[in-house]
């Protein structure tokens, strides 16, 4: 083991992420500090760092966007670096500046990048020039009028969004000129609305594409490696909700293709740690680049299980100026991977969040799966925060295992109290076209009625009702409660 | 005697046929023999229930039982078939004064629909006022006091139309 | 225990012969209780169910848990009482579980002239509260009745056994920590208002349920006060103002269901611990039971058959097997509970009523309940027997049966006669149940002893007188006495006057008893003491 640099380090996030770094941190002697709102005081990614500092704010997310606060607990503790996990403020460039000027390393790479790759129109431009493939676009203007008559130049689909968002927020489809101007408009207002800038971006949209995305490391001094591919098209609501390692039907060469370019890209950025190139890739076998996450992925799991690396160690190690793990030439992937996104929704409701109370986990223990949650029973979900409770992510010899393995894990997987998708996962899994590999982002859209829950079939229902009725206190009294000898005697009459 | 449950907006019925020596249920009029309990309480279990091995994770939330069964998950409630009426059981007609005074407000006239809870009639008594509210769901036969007039305790102010049985 | 070996050939033409009359008998005791239980004038049952009101069976099998049985007593009492007008007396005892716990449930017979109490309705009424005070088991009480039968309210008003009793019995067993519910389904008037009164808990429904010292008619007749059954005595009025009920329900179905979880709320009864194994069904067919009893009460049948038909396994360990051997005496297991069994092979003798004393000695030492199983003619009678103390043997076995600590269970399958009765536990000794086969007999004497003696007397009056004797007059006396015995002799008119717990069918025996002695053993047992052995 490479001795660490840093000897404590603070985890701006929470949840699963948070607990997943903190293994890490823990498996590389380093000691770990969690940042908490006081709602979360007794949550598990408290309970496993070595200390915790608690963070204020209006709401729960507030306080975890809360930079001075975060680099001041940092300081406190005497943190040496930031891992700031995903989501919240990891790609903000922003708090990356404030961390290095604290003299504090952030694990990540530097405010610039973050802030190259931030912004799409940049980053789009910054690919273009060098040599990564991007999709005909329209480039955002303040005046909507003028951007709308280019639009309509490159033709339709069109895809448009917000230049400043990400995660589908603000983001649509436009199949003919005259839904253009309405559909820009809002895009527009959206953007404004969440992001705080009206923005609107257009390019040309790629039918039945497919999201697929190169997870590279850096070192920061144009030294780059990929740790190969992720199909991510498995997609509701603009969201991920299966990824897999590697993508299913995909040629080698192009494989090498789209790894190739995406080394390109990190390289030309001197990109330094994590980040994910993400491309669209349509039928054609043309792929464009989409955008650059200049941190760990929700899904970096799915690398992990088949390349064997530390992707957490990785981004330490990067941080503390170790260089790269390992040569290109040494990364190997073995198997096949694949994670499943458990969130609290109602898949028969348009995947409507759901609140409700975990009132019993019941995890299925196996070599070959990883369960990262942050969970607990009798914990409370809420709508404070995303409604992704956990991911379950297994490895198989073939994608074939993989898909079996992940179906009879989500069988085993009981997670009760609180509506979640993990029913609809393992329906999806199960359909043919999912086996087939026919994966594209509108696979949730189109095989919907198919993706519905069935009946109920006839010979487990009444094994339900029996299971629910004994699971009644009342019911199980009445039923194992009765005396003897009245019990054996039964409903005799004399 | 038997347990109502709800799943999916049906109603099931489940009740106890034998216990020995075997545990015999009748669900929906039919017989299942469980030749193997599950334990108590929230967890996983198994059950042999029509001569099959049945595991399953079963989890209590009050009233509902959330069941996960055959790579499903199933929200199951039971059905009170007397929740119309109050926790005392019985929900009453009329609605009599808890104290003597004078009523201030009538909220609903008679023929109106009012559910439990509902304040019918604002009174004071003692310079309190107090909503009185309705004790079960149903129809206000009468209003018995207007606005203004006054009442002895146990008087009753308001009367709601008896029960009609629904099977 | 050594499983008893049975003697009986199944197909031997006496077996084939009894068991054809046995079944008859039976035949006739469920062809006269399914009268007594369902048979209403038609005019009942609608005005019944034009009021919403389930018939009281139906109360009690939707009160019971489900699956579990129900051992109803006296479902014969007053079926040879006026004229058949008050079947069952007009009320329906029994034991069964409730929300897990086992109680008695007494309901009021609303198809039979409203509820109305004849005197056998109180006797029948004060021996369930009885049952439930001895065996410390909670009452549920389904009230529906118009009150006393007025015309007989001489024999159900007035003397310590009757109506009063009742109340008394209620307020007893509050007193003991016995708990009581009443479901109030029809009225309660004038006496019939205390058992609610004096429940500890009372549901009433809506509408129907009614409780009052006097009813409206009565109330205008005194005062002048006219008055609805409601405003008088109704569910809101007794739950709201008066306080006298707890519970409304909008209708019997939610008072039922507001009983069940009144009953789920009672602690559940610590018992004390008599010795048990697990249960096992008697290894010979309770159903040959009928071909083993003869077809004549004079004819002897080795009691070891029986018993190998009620108990465990058919395993018995018998005490003293060579040793006065007209009564069996032997451990052994009914529904896993160990009991003491003495049961007649014959007349007792000496040596046989000392065994038998002995052995209820043993019992309440071992704390082992006894079960009599009776087929008696009597003790042995005769100088020499007389000058063996045959009497003084007797008071021992009657002394140390009557003085016993342990629950007692009699079953009467065959003949009961003379002071064999008593020392067999016969209805004035305190057991905690009493069952009779339907061929059994009871009386002082058999109707041809009494019949002979009284032509004896007879006979010896005359020649006192006159020195001749008419013997027609004679043979009229004997067929008189004959026949009139005949008549009070049989099992009918026996649970008619209650003087038993109800005729149950010779199978049923192993199931009555498991759940006599499961009942009896809510009652911590007595300290133990016996008065003055005459040895």
């Amino acid at each position: 083991m490479t001795a660490p640099h840093f000897r404590k380090i603070l985890v701006a996030n929470r949840g699963e992420i948070a607990c997943r770094v903190m293994r890490t941190l823990a498996e590389m002697g380093i000691a770990s500090v969690a940042i908490n709102h006081r709602v979360e005081a007794r949550a598990r990614h408290v309970r496993m760092a070595n200390e915790a500092v608690e963070i204020t704010g209006d709401t729960p997310v507030a306080a975890h966007l809360d930079i001075d606060q975060i680099v001041a607990a940092a300081r406190a503790t005497g943190a040496d670096a930031i891992h700031p996990g995903y989501g919240f403020l990891s790609e903000n460039a922003r708090f990356a500046e404030a961390v290095a000027a604290a003299g504090i390393a952030f694990i990540g790479p530097d405010a610039a990048t973050i802030s190259l790759m931030g912004d799409k129109i940049s980053a789009r431009n910054f690919a273009e020039e060098n040599g990564v493939a991007v999709a005909p676009s329209v480039m955002p203007t303040d005046d909507l009028d003028q951007f709308i008559a280019r639009a309509e130049k490159i033709g339709f689909p069109l895809l448009i969004k917000a230049a400043a968002g990400g995660g589908g927020k603000g983001m649509s489809i436009v199949r003919s000129a005259a839904d253009l101007a309405e559909a820009a408009r809002i895009a527009a207002s959206e953007a404004q609305r969440y992001f705080g800038d009206g923005r609107v971006y257009a390019e040309t949209y790629v039918e039945r594409p497919r999201h697929i995305e190169v997870q590279v490391l850096g070192d920061g001094e144009g030294g780059a490696i990929h740790l190969f591919e992720r199909e991510c098209s498995v997609q509701r609501r603009f969201q991920k909700i299966i990824e897999e390692a590697p993508s299913a039907n995909l040629p080698e060469k192009l494989r090498e293709d789209i790894c190739a370019s995406a080394v390109r890209l990190a390289a030309a950025a001197n990109y330094k740690n994590a980040g994910t190139v993400e491309y669209i890739l349509g039928a054609d076998g043309r792929f464009f680049f989409l955008e650059m996450n200049t941190r760990l992925q929700v899904e970096h799991p799915v690398t992990e299980m088949i390349t064997g690396l530390d992707l957490v160690r990785a981004q330490i190690e990067i941080a503390a100026g170790k260089g790269l793990p390992l040569a290109q030439a040494d990364v190997t992937a073995r198997g096949h991977a694949i994670e499943c996104r458990i969130c609290a929704e109602d898949p028969d409701r348009d995947f409507m969040p759901e609140t409700g109370q975990v009132q019993y986990l019941g995890v299925p223990e196996e070599g070959w799966l990883r369960f990262e949650s942050a969970l607990d029973q009798g914990q409370k979900v809420t709508a404070d925060f995303d409604p992704m409770l956990a991911k379950l992510v297994v490895h198989g010899k073939d994608r074939h295992e993989a898909v079996d393995r992940s179906i009879a894990a989500l069988d085993g997987l009981a997670l009760l109290g609180v509506k979640t998708n993990i029913d609809y996962l393992a329906r999806v899994l199960d359909h043919g076209a999912f086996r087939a590999g026919e994966l594209h982002t509108g696979f949730v859209s189109e095989h919907k009625e198919a993706l519905a829950s069935a009946a109920i079939p006839a010979a487990t229902l009444p094994q339900v009702l029996a299971a629910a009725a004994l699971g009644f206190r009342e019911f199980q009294d009445l039923a194992l409660g009765t005396p003897e000898p009245y019990a054996a005697i039964g409903g005799w009459r004399n | 005697m038997a347990i109502r449950l709800s799943l999916d907006d049906k109603v099931h019925h489940v009740t106890i046929l034998r216990r020995h020596p075997h545990l015999v249920l009748v669900i929906d009029g039919e017989e299942h023999e469980i030749t193997r309990l599950p334990g108590p309480g929230d967890g996983r279990g198994t059950m042999s229930i029509g001569g099959h091995d049945v595991g399953f994770a079963r989890a209590t939330l009050g009233d509902r039982q959330v069941v996960r069964l055959g790579g499903r998950t199933f929200d199951v409630s039971r059905v009170d078939p007397f929740s119309k009426g109050g926790a005392a059981g019985g929900a009453q007609d009329a609605l009599r004064a808890p104290m003597p005074g004078a009523v201030v407000t009538v909220h609903r006239q008679p023929g109106d629909r009012v559910v439990r809870g509902e304040p019918l009639v604002t009174i004071e008594s003692m310079k309190l006022q107090t909503a009185l509210p309705a004790p079960r769901d149903g129809v206000v036969a009468g209003i018995l006091r207007a606005e203004g007039e006054t009442f002895e305790k146990d008087e009753v102010i308001a009367t709601l139309e008896p029960e009609t049985e629904d099977a | 225990m050594r499983k008893i070996q049975s003697m009986i050939s199944t197909s031997s033409a006496d077996f084939r012969r009894y068991e054809t009359h046995n079944r008859r008998l039976l035949a006739e005791f469920r062809e006269r209780q399914e009268a007594a239980r369902h048979a209403r004038p038609q005019r009942d049952l609608e005005r019944l169910s034009k009021q919403g009101k389930m018939r009281p069976r139906e109360r009690i099998e939707k009160l019971l848990d489900p699956g579990t049985p129900f051992l109803e007593l006296s479902s014969l009492a007053a079926n040879m009482a006026y004229d058949g007008d008050s079947p069952s007396a007009s009320s329906i005892v029994g034991i069964g579980v409730v929300s897990g716990r086992e109680v008695v449930i007494r309901a009021d017979d609303p198809t039979v002239k409203g509820g109305a109490w004849y005197p056998l309705t109180a006797k029948k009424i004060v021996r369930a509260l009885d049952i439930a005070m001895e065996n410390r088991l909670p009452v549920i009480h389904l009230c529906d009745s118009a009150g006393g039968f007025l015309q007989l309210q001489s024999e159900v008003f007035p003397d310590k056994y009757m109506a009063g009793r009742i109340f008394r019995n209620q307020s007893i067993l509050s007193k003991l920590g016995v708990k009581q519910l009443s479901l109030v389904f029809g009225h309660c008037t004038a006496g019939g208002a205390y058992i609610p009164g004096l429940s500890d808990y009372s549901v009433i429904v809506r509408g129907t349920g009614a409780v009052f010292l006097g009813g409206p008619p009565l109330v205008k007749a005194a005062t002048g006060e006219e008055v609805t059954v409601e405003e008088l005595g109704g569910a809101d009025m007794h739950t709201s103002v008066s306080g006298t009920a707890d519970y409304p329900a909008a209708n019997e179905e939610e008072a039922i269901h507001i009983g069940r979880e009144i009953v789920a709320q009672w602690d559940r009864p610590r018992k004390w611990d008599c010795q048990q194994e697990a249960p096992e069904d008697p290894a010979y067919d309770p159903e040959e039971l009928y071909g083993i009893i003869p077809d004549d009460i004079k004819k002897q049948f080795d009691m070891r058959e029986v018993i190998a038909r009620i108990v465990d396994g058919s395993r018995f360990h018998e005490y003293q097997p060579a040793y006065g051997t007209t009564l069996i005496c032997g451990f052994a297991n009914i529904w896993g509970y160990k009991v003491g069994i003495l049961a007649n092979n014959g007349v007792l003798f000496n040596d046989s009523s000392l065994k038998g004393g002995h052995f209820i000695e043993l019992c309440n030492q071992n704390n082992t309940p006894l079960v009599f199983l009776q087929n008696i003619t009597g003790y042995m009678i005769g100088r020499e027997y007389e000058r063996r103390g045959i009497t003084k043997d007797g008071a021992k076995m009657i002394m140390a049966q009557s003085c016993s600590r342990v629950p007692k269970f009699t079953v009467m399958c065959n003949g009961s006669f003379g002071a064999g009765n008593y020392g067999m536990c016969g209805r004035a000794f305190d057991g905690r149940f009493l069952f009779t086969w339907p061929n059994h007999q009871i009386g002082v004497m058999g109707g041809d002893q009494a019949a002979n003696t009284l032509a004896e007397v007879k006979v010896n009056q005359m020649k006192r007188n006159g020195g001749t004797v008419d013997r027609d007059e004679v043979d009229r006396l004997w067929e008189e006495t004959r026949k009139a015995y005949h008549e009070q002799l049989s099992a009918y008119y026996s649970t008619s006057e209650l003087w038993d717990d109800g005729i149950i069918d010779p199978v049923d025996t192993r199931n009555a008893l498991g759940i006599a002695i499961s009942a009896s053993l809510n009652a911590p047992l007595s300290e133990p003491g016996y008065g003055v052995f005459r040895f």
